[in-house]
């Protein structure tokens, strides 16, 4: 027991030392000449305009909310689809009632009015 | 698999989405209609339940159980859907095009709670407690225009993300002290000497998450700022169903996996349950608002059930079924008579009730009847209902307990009293209009008041029905 | 027709007309249910006296049982939902039925022009109903849901009239102290159940049979059922509950509050004389709490100025009179003053309520007087009443205030004296209302027309003063040579007792006792009668009465001492759950809390932050008990 958790110790220490080595020795290392250009937030890109607290859509909202569950269901599709052939008659009714399901949502949203943008 | 098992389960699913469908297919201004659809549904799934409430046994490897538990909870929560929608369909007009919703949200919440009761596993009782949430948050925040309804939704949002989070990581606690998630391998790991810190710790907090959903002290802050902001007929679907699922997880939980912890989590329930009591009956007398008030006595309510979990026998979980039903039948009158009033009289202060008994003796003698059962005044059924619980606390040997339980509901004598008699008392002269209650909600009144007076003059039939259901279904 | 079904129809009557009454009140009109009302009554006291004409002895064997349906069946204990009829809930019926028949007879009169008469007589038979089921139920469980339901009606009753909230307290109050005493009847049942695993008497009292004499269960049951006692039949500590439920309409006072709810306790008490003839202790307790109840409530009696709160502490003392009996184990005796007493106070509050009507509602006794003449009937009748409580022989209360005292001595010359000062009390006090209700100057307000009532209210003033005058032959004591009837009917469920006192004693008693009321009523005539000014100011009373007026202060005591600690906590409690309050909990919680609320306040609410800090905080303590125990 003692072993074991001295190993993890072991391990702990060392990552934590070497994190440590590696930023003294870019200190070390690196040149030091400053510019206005480099104190800036970005050294690319373009000056923000305006607050950068702004209130996005609600719309965008619905779109990841609908977006995320046909994602997920892809992550269910996935297994089924590769033992489609051993698996079947009963898993095959059982993810059309599935997919059937998750259709209801997407016709319910749509006729809620979600896919539109106003 | 014999999908059998799941009968109620998926008839309530199919009926939500039944209902979806429904209400796209409804022209905009009849969209109300998919209420009385789901009042349909849900009369229809209460017979089925009765018919055939399943076939009995474990589902899909031990996750999932159906047993006289189960369907006796089922039952209850179908019984609250169906008298929550009824009292519902007037007053869900002034939601204009999202009536429908209403309805959805309703029967998903129900399936989530029939989850709840079923469940003998973590991840199946939390994924049923999440479906049973949401759609509540949702409901109690329907009132879009309302700033008392939407604060009320984002409170229950934070606080249940909260409860969530001490549940799961109660949760994780137990998976790794058992290695398993299953309730019987959690039980066989901890009686085998499993236990330490960390595990009671674990136990702790799941009983913790537990003891929000039924609103017992001192995770019962929620309650009484979210009853006063939902609707009025979501406060009662909140009250009675939500806290029975509550009830129905813990009549599983607490005896399997937190009893063989030690003796500590039966101190800990005890505890639990006399704070409720005395703080919910005490808090609820200086009250105002009548929902307000009726959260409060929810919160001492939640007290007195948790002395049937602490039980933990057959005899307790009857006594305690018992009590759900006869709670279910005084919440639901009182809010039906509540709902129907606030229509007549715009408000639901309590000081709003004065001349109720003039203006409409039929909601005056359901609050009433309502009242009484809540405070345990015999014949109505609360009194029974309390006798069957606290017989079997006492036989259990917690003599102390029936005496605290016993005092504290002669202190809530005082509240429920004291709204009764604003109601009988006459009301300042003012113009006095007929009372109007839609069909509906007369009649869930009526049910509700008959079933009280029923159930506390001849407890035997009903007694006996759940009787023979707990020893028949149960292993 | 079968006996049994009889038995059934007797408390089904009133319910029948409660629920008639109550549904369709409007519908029938105020006459037609007045009459339901008073019929259904009328029909269940001619049942009862059906059933007490075939059986004179009132199913003395084994009493007429019947068990309609299994009630309550928890696990090991069923509880049967049976009536059972034996002398004494046999003759406790008849009064019940037939004082009740009066009164909602005269109430018809009372009520004539009142727009809730509908609520009043179906509030009244629902009385009726619960009241009988109290006295039929052949188990605990049943008696308790009897017990409940008067105390509701009564509760129901007194805050029949009034919009004030004085009167709406009085009615809570009455009920709040109800259930204290409640309570113990409860806790008392729990452990009847934990001790004997049963409620039905049958059973309790064939197991408590066997059980020992001063067994520490039995105690605690019979003083728990005592508590319940003290607070229906308003004895001390609870007693303040009664005169402040005068605030009802009079026929409710002379119904509940005097002639048969209020006796409740006593009749629980003598149906429970198994168990009280095994626990010494209990007995003792109740003769003291008895007798203490009588003196206190006679002294505040002696000075007060409303007609009907007279009254209520005369009943008070009474009552502490009848557990005094029982205490020394006379139960049959202690009955024979709960029947008599039904009589003359239900008398005295019917014919108070003639006077209130007649005064159209005044109730202050400074303000009437010389009343004799113009309310002849009620006149009659008062004096009739007063003589019978007093105990001024042939009357019924000298016989049953005989018998109570002739027990009395024989456990113990010192109560027996203190009793008898008690008797002084009564017969002042009674003789005080009474010369300056119909005597001394008419000090009526002007504009006040006083006129005799109608019929249906002087017939049941002429009825009840009969029985006042005929009741107490049936209990007359072995000196005169008569049998004593009433004792020897009770005797097979109010246990035998025998004074045991030599006849010379007895008759030295009987005249004492007699002299000491008159004694009374010379005083009272000395202090009120002519040529006496009465005071009508409160500055002028000083001293001892007006401790006495203010009834010793009782009131002022227990809002001290109990309700004001407890709205402080319960206010306290609701503060910290509150809006306002909560900010003021997170200021005042020492800086740690302030903190965290400052900087985790995301939200305007500032709520919702405590109550997840709240929710949190109650996490860690429950660990932490857990972690200690």
């Amino acid at each position: 027991m003692a072993k074991e958790f001295g190993t993890l110790f072991l391990f702990l220490a060392g990552g934590f030392v070497l994190s440590l080595v590696i930023v003294f020795v870019n200190w070390l290392l690196r040149p030091r000449n400053p510019s206005s250009a480099k104190a800036r937030t970005y050294e690319c890109g373009l000056e923000t305009e305006g607050p950068t607290w702004v209130q996005f859509k609600i719309s965008y909202y619905l779109y990841a909310l609908i977006f995320v569950v046909f994602d997920v269901e892809v992550v269910f599709l996935y297994p089924w689809a590769s033992s489609f052939k051993s698996a079947g008659l009963v898993p095959f009714v059982e993810m059309a009632i599935f997919i059937g399901v998750l259709a209801l949502g997407i016709w319910f949203a749509w006729k809620k009015g979600a896919f539109e943008w106003n | 698999m014999d999908f059998s098992t799941l009968t109620l389960e998926i008839g309530a699913a199919a009926l939500a989405l039944i209902l979806l469908v429904v209400g796209l297919f409804l022209p905009d201004g009849k969209k109300g209609q998919v209420g009385i659809v789901a009042a349909l549904g849900f009369a229809f799934l209460l017979v089925l339940s009765f018919l055939a409430p399943g076939s009995k046994g474990p589902f899909f490897m031990g996750q999932y159980m159906n047993d006289g538990i189960s369907v006796l909870f089922k039952q209850i929560f179908i019984l609250g859907s169906l008298l929550v929608t009824l009292m519902s369909l007037r007053f869900t007009r002034r939601f204009e095009d999202a009536r429908g919703e209403f309805y959805v949200l309703l029967a998903f919440s129900l399936v989530g709670m029939m989850g709840m009761a079923g469940a003998t596993d973590f991840l199946t009782l939390y994924i049923a407690l999440e479906l049973m949430s949401i759609p509540l948050v949702v409901l109690t925040a329907f009132e879009k225009g309302s700033m008392r309804s939407t604060e009320a939704g984002m409170k229950y949002v934070l606080l249940g993300a909260m409860s969530s989070a001490i549940l799961l990581f109660g949760l994780s606690f137990l998976y790794g002290a058992a290695g398993s998630f299953g309730y019987g391998a959690v039980m066989a790991a901890l009686t085998g000497g499993q236990t330490g810190p960390l595990v009671v710790i674990g136990g702790i907090f799941a009983l913790a998450g537990l003891a929000f959903k039924v609103a017992a002290v001192p995770f019962h802050m929620w309650s009484p700022d979210i009853y006063e902001g939902a609707p009025v007929p979501v406060t009662a679907f909140l009250a009675v169903a939500s806290k029975a699922a509550g009830f129905a997880a813990l009549l599983r939980f607490f005896p399997v996996v937190l009893v063989p912890l030690g003796l500590g989590m039966t101190t800990l329930i005890v505890l639990i349950a006399a704070l409720s009591m005395v703080l919910g009956n005490l808090t609820a007398i200086p009250q105002t608002n009548i929902k307000r008030m009726l959260a409060w006595s929810s919160i001492a309510h939640a007290g007195y059930m948790l002395l049937g979990v602490m039980v933990a026998s057959f005899a307790g979980a009857a006594a305690l079924v018992y009590y759900l039903l006869v709670y279910l039948f005084a919440n639901v009158g009182a809010f039906a008579a509540v709902t129907a009033w606030s229509e007549l009289s715009g408000s639901d202060e309590i000081s709003s009730f004065k001349g109720m008994w003039k203006k409409s003796p039929l909601i005056s003698t359901v609050f009433i009847v309502s009242l009484l059962s809540l405070a345990g005044i015999p014949p109505a059924a609360g009194f029974i209902g309390k006798f069957f619980l606290f017989v079997e606390v006492a036989h259990k040997g917690y003599l102390w307990l029936v005496a605290l339980a016993l005092v504290m509901s002669v202190v809530s004598l005082y509240y429920y009293v004291s709204v009764i008699k604003t109601l009988v008392s006459e009301a300042p002269e003012g113009e006095t209009s007929k009372a109007d209650i839609p069909l509906a909600l007369r009649a869930v009144m009526l049910v509700s008041a008959v079933s009280t007076v029923v159930l506390g003059v001849l407890p035997g039939p009903v007694m006996g029905y759940i009787r023979n259901i707990l020893s028949t279904l149960s292993s | 027709m079968n006996e049994a079904v009889l038995l059934c129809l007797i408390p089904a009557l009133p319910l029948v007309g409660f629920l008639l009454t109550g549904l369709l009140g409007k519908k029938l009109g105020r006459g037609l249910s007045s009459w339901i009302g008073t019929l259904t009554v009328a029909a269940s006291f001619g049942l009862a006296l059906t059933l007490f004409i075939a059986h004179p002895d009132g199913f003395a064997a084994s009493g007429l049982g019947i068990q309609l349906f299994d009630w309550i069946p928890a696990a090991g204990l069923t509880i049967a939902f049976g009536l059972m009829l034996d002398p004494l809930s046999l003759i406790m019926t008849l009064v019940i039925t037939g004082i009740g028949f009066l009164i909602h007879l005269y109430s018809i009169g009372y009520m004539k022009h009142d727009e809730g008469a509908p609520r009043f007589f179906s509030f009244l038979n629902l009385f009726v109903f619960s009241m009988l089921l109290l006295v039929l139920a052949d188990n605990y469980a049943l008696m308790f849901v009897g017990w409940e339901g008067v105390g509701l009606c009564s509760y129901l009753l007194i805050g029949f009239w009034f919009t004030k909230d004085e009167y709406n307290a009085a009615a809570v109050k009455a009920f709040v102290m109800n259930r204290i005493g409640d309570l113990g009847f409860l806790l008392g049942l729990f452990v009847m159940v934990a001790t004997f695993g049963s409620l039905s008497f049958g059973e309790v009292f064939a197991k408590a049979g066997a059980m020992e004499a001063g067994a520490p269960a039995l105690t605690l049951i019979t003083l728990m059922l005592f508590v319940g006692a003290v607070g229906k039949s308003a004895q001390i500590p609870l007693y303040t509950w009664l005169p402040d439920a005068m605030a009802g309409p009079t026929p409710v006072s002379a119904l509940i509050h005097a002639a048969t709810m209020v006796t409740a306790g006593i009749y629980m008490v003598i149906r429970s004389h198994v168990l009280y003839d095994l626990a010494p202790i209990a007995l003792t307790v109740i003769s003291v709490v008895g007798l203490a109840t009588a003196i206190w409530a006679g002294l505040i009696a002696l000075s007060q100025r409303d007609i009907k709160k007279v009254l209520a502490y005369s009943t008070v003392s009474q009552l502490g009179f009848m557990f005094l009996t029982l205490g020394v184990g006379a139960y049959s005796t202690g009955y024979f003053h709960v029947f008599t007493h039904a009589f003359f106070k239900a008398l005295l509050f019917l014919a108070a309520g003639s006077v209130i009507h007649a005064l159209s509602g005044e109730q202050d006794i400074r303000k009437m007087g010389g009343l004799a003449k113009k309310l002849p009937i009620t006149y009659i009748t008062f004096l009739v009443g007063t003589l019978a409580i007093s105990g001024i022989p042939p009357f019924a209360g000298f016989f049953s205030k005989d018998a109570i005292l002739a027990a009395v001595y024989a456990r113990s010359p010192l109560l027996w004296g203190l009793s008898i000062f008690a008797a002084f009390l009564t017969a002042f006090y009674m003789g005080r209302l009474f010369i300056l209700v119909f005597h001394s100057k008419d000090r009526t307000t002007k504009g006040v027309h006083p006129h005799e009532s109608p019929w249906t209210m002087t017939v049941p003033l002429i009825v009840l003063a009969l029985g006042s005058t005929a009741a107490g032959f049936l209990g007359m004591p072995a000196v005169f040579g008569v049998p004593d009837w009433m004792a020897g009917f009770l005797a097979p469920s109010a246990g035998e007792y025998a004074v045991g006192l030599e006849e010379g004693t007895e008759w030295l008693l009987m005249g004492i006792s007699t002299v000491v009321v008159l004694c009374g009523f010379i005083f009272a005539v000395l202090k009120y009668g002519p040529g006496k000014v009465v005071p009508t100011e409160d500055k002028k009373t000083r001293g001892p009465v007006r401790w006495s007026l203010r009834k010793f202060r009782v009131d002022e005591f227990y809002d001290a001492l109990i309700v004001k600690p407890l709205f402080a906590l319960s206010s306290w409690l609701f503060g910290t759950a509150n809006d306002r309050g909560i900010d003021g909990v997170v200021r005042g919680t020492a800086g740690l809390v302030a903190w965290v609320g400052g900087r985790v306040r995301l939200l305007q609410t500032g709520n919702i932050v405590f109550y997840l800090f709240a929710m949190t905080l109650g996490v860690i303590v429950i660990a932490a008990v857990a972690a200690l125990g």
